[in-house]
This record gives C-alpha cells, structure tokens and sequence, in this order.
C-alpha cells in the first residue's frame, strides 16, 4: 500500500463541469487535467462524445510552512467549476492550505507584425526599422493555456477538505477540518469565516468538519457534515457565524451494530445536495443515506455499500483502509446515486425501484463499447463462478472518486492512477 | 483474556499509527488524530473493564457518569478510573458519550506531562492491589520517571520528533511517544513490545502489566 500512494499520478477529484463538456480531474502531484468531449460529427458517429485531454497544468506545488516546520502536500483535494459565462472556463482548485482559480481558454490566433520585435520574437534594432505597420492576427493552431487569477492563501489554520461555489457565483467556500471561510472571487486577501468550530480548549475537541457544500439554489444555505455522523444545515442570513444551525441532522445509533469501531465508521467523508435542492445524500464508511431536507430524525433512505466489511473492520483498521474517504454522487435527475468501494468496485442504487448494482472498472473488463457485467460478492457459503470472496477482495484498489455527468448516463471513474469514462448504450 | 489481548493489541496499534502519522508528509491530521485516539480510548476501556471484571467476577462495574474526581462510587469505579487520572482537565460531558463506562478523561487531551503532574491528585494512593499496580502508577514510579525525563537526551537522533508543531491539536505527543516507547516504537506492532528502559527501572511496575502502565500514561497525556 506504501509503494502506490507514492506515486504522484494518483487521481485525488474528478469533477464535470455544468454541460458536461469539460471533465477535470486532479492527482496527488499537484496537476490537473482537462478532458473534453469531442464534438458529434455526423462522419464518425462511432466516436459520439469521447473524452479527450484537453489542457494539463501544474496547478499546485509542494510547499514548504517555515513557521511549522510542515510540508505542505500538493495533492488537489477537490476541483469545483464555475458556470461559463464567456468564452473561457474557470475552475477552482485546492489543495490542504491554497485554493486557486484557474482560467482555461483557447487561443486559435496570434498576433504578427509587430514593430519592434521580429518573428521570432528578437527584438529589433529600432534604427533599422524604417516603416510602421499594423499588427494583424493570423490563425494559428488551437492552443490551450490555463493561467491562475486568483490565489486564495493563508486562510486556514487546518487542513481544507472541501470547496463549494455558491450559487450567486460570486462566492465560495473553503471548509477545513474546524472552519468554514467564504470568499469573494475578486478578493484575495480576506475572506469571512462563517463556521468555527474549534473548542477554546483543544482538550475538548470531540467532532471534526469533513465536508461542505453550498445549496444548488438558495445562495444562503449550505451544509457541512461531521466525523460524528452528524449533518448541519446553516442559514447565513441568521448570523455572520453560522455556529447555531438552522437544521441538525443525526440518526440515532442502532445499539445492535455498536462495536470498538463504530465511532470512527460513522464519521461522514462526503455530503452531496441533489440537484433538485430537496435532499442531502452522505457517505459513510458503510454506507450511503439519503436525508430529506424537511426530516432531521432520520435518512429516507439507507443502502449498504459493502456491508460484508462489518466484520471485518479489525483488519481494515490495521491495513488503515478503515480511513478512507469514499465520495458519492447523483445521476442529473436524483433518481440514481453511485459510490466506490474496494476491488475497483463501484455501485449504483436506484431510489425508484430500488435496485442497485455493482461494477468493476478494469482494464480485463473495458474494451472500447464492452458492456460492464454486473458483479457479485459472495459472503458466505459457496461461492459461485463468478463471485467473487470477501476474502479475495484486493483492498489496495479503491474507488474514492466518481463523477457522473450532469444530464447523461455518463459517468467518470477514478480508479487509482486510471480513469474510466463509461457511458450509456442507449442509442 | 482474550478480549484484554484484543484490546491491547490495538491500544499498541494505535500508538504506532499516531506516531507515525506525525511523521507522514503534510503534518499531523487533525481528523485522524482524533480517530485513532477514539479507537485508542474505547480499547483501553474495555481493557480496563475486562480487566476488572476478571478481578473481582462478582461486583458488577458500577457505572461512573461524571469524570469528577471528587466522586468515588465504589471501589471498583475507583479502581478503573483511576487507571486514568485526570490530569486537570474540565470534566464536561461528552456528547458522543453512549455507554456508562467510567470516563476519566476526555478525547485528545493534550497536557503537558510536567504541569500536568504537578496538579494531579493523587485519590487513592493506598490501594494497591495487587492486581491493580499496573493501572495505578505508584508515586514512586512517577518520581524516578521524572528523573529520567531529565536525561532525555540519550534519546537516539532516529528517534527524534520532527520540528514541533505550532499548529494542531496534539504538540505534545512527539515528546510524550519518544519518552514511553523509545523501545516500543522500534517493533512493528505485531510483535509483542519490549517493555521501555523507563519502565524497567521501577520496582514497582510488574512486568506483565508495564506495557499497560505505559500505554494508559500515554493516553492520558495525549
């Protein structure tokens, strides 16, 4: 497990952004590379909306906190994009203490006839220069430059564990592991926190923040969950800090499955409004909850991502799998939700009819236009053909990351240092 | 017996884990840190109540809801509690606090070790149970430890914590882990640790129960 985390190609976040065009992704080397999708064309209909790279940046950079004697690691944690409103596309990027904003944009001319330099940029002996003209621009080959506009810095003490743009688009939030910062996009230098919850005395810290994330469409909402389990709804017209919820939302324990463990695998390691704004859907160790927004007691809906891990939590402590942060996601119409789990296996729960299914993202398995064949793990007894054991699980492959297109069945898999696109056969 | 060996088997599990997370690149995670004492706490409670059941099978444990020191139910809750004594910290309820169990310190308590035994009260000194040597450090163990926290410096360099921390939660444990498990920390957690020097040297720590000795004194400062 040591020898893979090593390497720096590690995909860390995988985000589309609004239309699904663009699908960016950020590894644990501080890069971030843009895929975009090819245009439908009527000549290669077999090729209908492959993603290809479409810009690569080195977004971050190791740093070095001198007054903490810290590495700062350049892992991109998270990537949120911007709604388009020109011709360029804008993300943001963060890793633990910075977050940046990128603009991505084409350059398909270039400017020649200058005066004073010559074509190959040589800048010319002005005495030698006997005429003016003007410059014109010429076409040149398409060009895709990111460059950072903003650099958001020195607002957290801990580490950032999520970004979320507001739905106002002309604010965000950084939340680490005790503060939620809001910023402004033009400004860099300031930023307002609107939840803190570090205890006066550390001695009595108990809970941690592990994810936040503004509502789709009320620019005065958003949520952020908890180690313990727990999810708060914040108004931010009720106060400037927002330490008081409007909402609090906890499911009270089943004392039947209470074990050494049960504390740390309730801890919530995403939270994700449906697009509709109606539910919250959290991630925890085991499993995935569906929260309707007007019912704090308890989730709608429960599903077990992979159960048959309960009993095995010991060695999943010892391995430290038992840490891992799995994210979760909606399909554009809240009807479908999908998660990662171990083996490169991933899941997809239908909240209408109930059914779920699991899949494997492999090289074996991903010929171009294979279909995926659903995949089964045994738990006890005997073990069928294809079935595979608990035991046979290969917990060094996991699938943290998953991001599924905005309006399409077409979803992005992160598998380690691989990404899988997959898309629906529905022609 | 089996669930005490479980139980601190992951006890020195965690340890390791804390120690070594300082180390990895990015600093000390606030959220792990706290996770691993959870796990560190609830195994040295059922250590401990394992341990005194095994002792005195008849009397049921008592549950003890406050950490106030001034409270002494029983001698059993005594017993346990102070297996870890308060080391002057507020005794405020823990919301996430489910079970009865006796509760002596809070989550990631970080007291320095030397203020922090300058105030400690000593409760119960006399009882010294055979049996329960292990989990009450004895006045004399403490002072001859602090004697050799002055000679700290024959800590081998490998062992020396990175720069301290300014930031986080934990700024003490480097100091502490080094101290209690220079011997400890060189074993992966597997094989059964070597009882560290500072133990050895008192009279008063049995053997078999060293390992706990250091550990619960680790946990209480951490």
């Amino acid at each position: 497990m040591s020898g893979r985390s090593g390497r720096a190609d590690i995909i860390s976040t995988v985000e589309f952004n609004h239309t699904g065009e663009l699908l960016a992704t950020g590894d644990k080397g501080g890069r971030v590379v843009i895929f975009q999708r090819e245009q439908e064309s009527k000549n290669q209909v077999h090729r209908r909306g492959e993603y290809n790279v479409y810009s690569t940046f080195q977004s971050h950079e190791p740093e070095f906190d001198y007054l903490k004697s810290l590495e700062i690691e350049e892992k991109i944690n998270k990537i949120r994009w911007l709604p388009q409103q020109n011709a360029a596309y804008f993300l943001l990027s963060t890793n633990d203490k910075t977050v940046k904003l990128w603009k991505v944009s084409e350059r398909d001319k270039r400017p020649e006839g200058y005066n004073l330099k010559d074509e190959e940029g040589r800048l010319r002996d002005p005495a030698t220069i006997t005429t003016l003209r003007v410059p014109v621009l010429r076409p040149m080959d398409l060009m895709v430059e990111a460059t950072p506009r903003r650099v958001f810095a020195n607002a957290h003490t801990y580490h950032i564990n999520s970004i979320s743009v507001n739905s106002d688009y002309e604010t965000y939030m950084s939340a680490d592991d005790l503060r939620i910062n809001l910023w402004n996009f033009e400004i860099t230098n300031q930023s307002f926190n609107i939840v803190d919850i570090k205890p006066a005395n550390m001695e009595e810290l108990t809970e941690v923040i592990t994810a936040a994330e503004f509502h789709p469409h009320h620019c005065n909402s958003f949520v952020y969950s908890s180690s313990k389990g727990t999810i708060r709804l914040c108004d931010m017209r009720a106060s400037a800090l927002c330490d008081r919820h409007s909402k609090f939302f906890e499911e009270p324990e089943d004392p039947s499955n209470r074990s050494f463990f049960s504390e740390i695998i309730s801890s919530i390691s995403d939270v994700k409004f449906s697009h509709s704004g109606r539910y919250i859907m959290t991630r925890d160790y085991l499993t995935v909850k569906v929260w309707d927004l007007n019912m704090e007691n308890r989730p709608i809906e429960t599903y077990q991502v992979h159960d048959y891990l309960r009993s095995k939590l010991c060695s999943l402590y010892e391995n430290d799998c038992i840490f891992d942060k799995f994210e979760c996601v909606w399909n554009g119409s809240d009807s479908v939700i999908m998660t990662g789990s171990y083996n490169n296996f991933f899941r997809m729960f239908d909240r209408n009819t109930k059914r779920d299914v699991t899949l494997e993202a492999s090289r074996e398995n991903s010929k171009p236009r294979a279909i995926l064949k659903p995949r089964k793990v045994c738990v006890g007894g005997k073990r069928r053909k294809d079935e595979i054991s608990v035991d046979s699980l290969d917990f060094s492959k996991k699938i943290l990351h998953t991001a599924w297109h905005p309006s399409e069945n077409i979803i992005a898999v992160a598998a380690t240092n691989n990404l899988y696109i997959f898309q629906d056969k529905v022609n | 017996m089996e669930v005490q060996k479980e139980a601190q088997r992951i006890m020195t599990l965690s340890v390791w884990k804390m120690y070594h997370s300082r180390m990895q690149r990015g600093g000390l995670r606030l959220h792990r840190s706290l996770q691993l004492s959870l796990v560190m706490r609830s195994a040295r409670e059922l250590y401990l109540s394992a341990k005194v059941e095994a002792h005195e099978p008849e009397v049921p444990l008592p549950p003890v809801r406050s950490p106030d020191p001034r409270l002494h139910q029983s001698r059993e809750a005594e017993a346990v509690a102070e297996a870890a004594p308060p080391d002057g910290e507020q005794p405020s309820p823990e919301p996430m606090d489910t079970r009865e169990a006796p509760r002596a310190e809070e989550t990631p308590a970080l007291c320095a070790p030397r203020p922090a035994k300058v105030s400690r009260k000593r409760r119960n000194s006399s009882l010294s149970d055979g049996g329960d040597v292990g989990l009450v450090p004895s006045k004399k163990a403490r002072l001859e430890e602090e004697e050799e926290e002055g000679a700290s410096s024959e800590v081998p360099d490998r062992l020396q914590p990175p720069p301290a921390q300014a930031e986080g939660a934990f700024p003490n444990l480097a100091r502490v882990l080094q101290r209690r498990f220079s011997g400890l920390l060189n074993c992966s957690p597997a094989a059964p640790p070597t009882a560290p020097p500072a133990c050895e040297a008192k009279p008063a720590c049995r053997p078999a129960d060293s390992m706990l000795n250091v550990l619960v004194r680790a946990v209480v400062a951490f």
